[in-house]
């Protein structure tokens, strides 16, 4: 899987729903939106080993 | 990858609503966020027809999509809409957003205007902070809401509409509770403030959770920015509203269920008791005060010894 968090890349061997994702990377899922192979995703969609995931914080103090 | 299929369509699903278990794709998803915003309008009597709407706008996501969804309103509903950005003067931060309500403001052919902490009390939020950090959030709030309502009555402002969504009412709720400050709430929430150079404040995205408010952005491609104010990480509000997402996660709901909450006491509340808060007059400056010297002039006084 091809993985980046807030734009910068990470590695991490997933397989599974997102939401499970989002909790091995510690990531609260209300705080962030999730792009799977570019397209907007719900954390309950499953990703493989050749699927890009992108997840983006959108929640922020200010 | 296996995609999960919008619970109305059949399409691709872009959300999981957790609070009432359903999938929506991208176009449902933006009907039924549109039809919340303009029933959260309607239940509160937010807007008259031919209101002057100042919106305060930072060209965060909140303010952003706020002005978008107004206008778009203003279709149906004729009102007048201006915009209002406060640079407080936070460097590396405040100048994206900036640059966004300037463009958003230029594209939908809506008045704009900028003030800033600098020009009006002679200093940056930066400058003031130089010393303390912590303090950010209590210079910043009171000067904001100050600047905001002196200038949407410059503008001939009827009401003054605030981004303010799900997330931020309920961590005020509990903030206010978790610090004893009851009457703050209901100001925040729907203050029945009588003074005349008061600008009513209007939250047409209070039933909305922040999360979605981004999401609405992306979906329909408006730019926002994924920054964080430095100062975010000084403030109670931070502690809150981790904790309410963690709640929120493990109890879906919790934010809506922490507003209502909210609202069926202030009803019980104001059936009970009239709540109207009747201000004084500033001495210094003539702006609605609760005390002798409003706490923007008390603020101004500080900075400036």
């Amino acid at each position: 899987m091809e993985l980046f968090v807030d734009g910068k890349r990470k590695s991490l061997s997933h397989r599974g729903d997102i939401s499970s994702l989002l909790k091995k990377l510690g990531v609260r899922r209300e705080e962030v939106v999730v792009k799977l192979n570019g397209r907007l995703a719900p954390e309950t969609a499953e990703a493989g080993a050749r699927d890009k995931v992108e997840v983006i914080k959108v929640v922020f103090g200010g | 990858m296996t995609s999960a299929k919008c619970s109305k369509c059949g399409s691709d699903s872009i959300i999981f609503l957790h609070y009432v278990r359903r999938h929506l794709c991208a176009e449902h998803f933006r009907q039924m966020f549109e039809k919340r915003f303009r029933s959260t309008v309607r239940e509160f009597g937010m807007i008259r027809k031919g209101d002057r709407i100042a919106v305060g706008l930072s060209g965060g996501k909140d303010s952003t999509v706020l002005l978008r969804c107004l206008h778009e309103l203003s279709d149906d509903l004729p009102m007048e809409l201006v915009a209002i950005t406060v640079d407080e003067g936070i460097k590396g931060y405040r100048s994206a957003t900036l640059d966004i309500a300037k463009k958003e403001t230029k594209k939908l052919g809506i008045e704009h205007r900028v003030v800033s902490f600098k020009k009006d009390v002679g200093k940056s939020l930066d400058s003031i902070l130089s010393k303390d950090g912590s303090l950010a959030c209590s210079y910043c709030g009171v000067l904001r809401r100050g600047l905001l309502n002196r200038t949407a009555r410059d503008l001939g402002a009827d009401k003054l509409a605030m981004g303010h969504n799900l997330d931020d009412a309920a961590q005020t709720v509990l903030m206010n509770i978790l610090r004893n400050e009851p009457e703050r709430i209901s100001r925040f929430l729907n203050p029945a403030i009588k003074h005349p150079s008061f600008i009513p404040r209007i939250r047409p995205l209070l039933r909305t959770p922040e999360k979605e408010v981004a999401l609405y952005a992306m979906a329909r491609g408006i730019r926002i920015e994924h920054k964080e104010c430095p100062y975010a990480r000084f403030a109670f509000r931070q502690n809150v509203r981790r904790q309410l997402n963690e709640m929120e996660e493990s109890h879906p709901g919790t934010k809506f269920k922490v507003l209502g909450s909210f609202l069926a006491m202030e009803r019980m509340m104001k059936s009970a008791k009239a709540q109207d808060t009747e201000l004084a007059a500033c001495s210094s400056c003539g702006e609605p005060s609760a005390n002798q010297l409003c706490r923007f002039c008390e603020m101004k006084e500080r900075i400036r010894k």
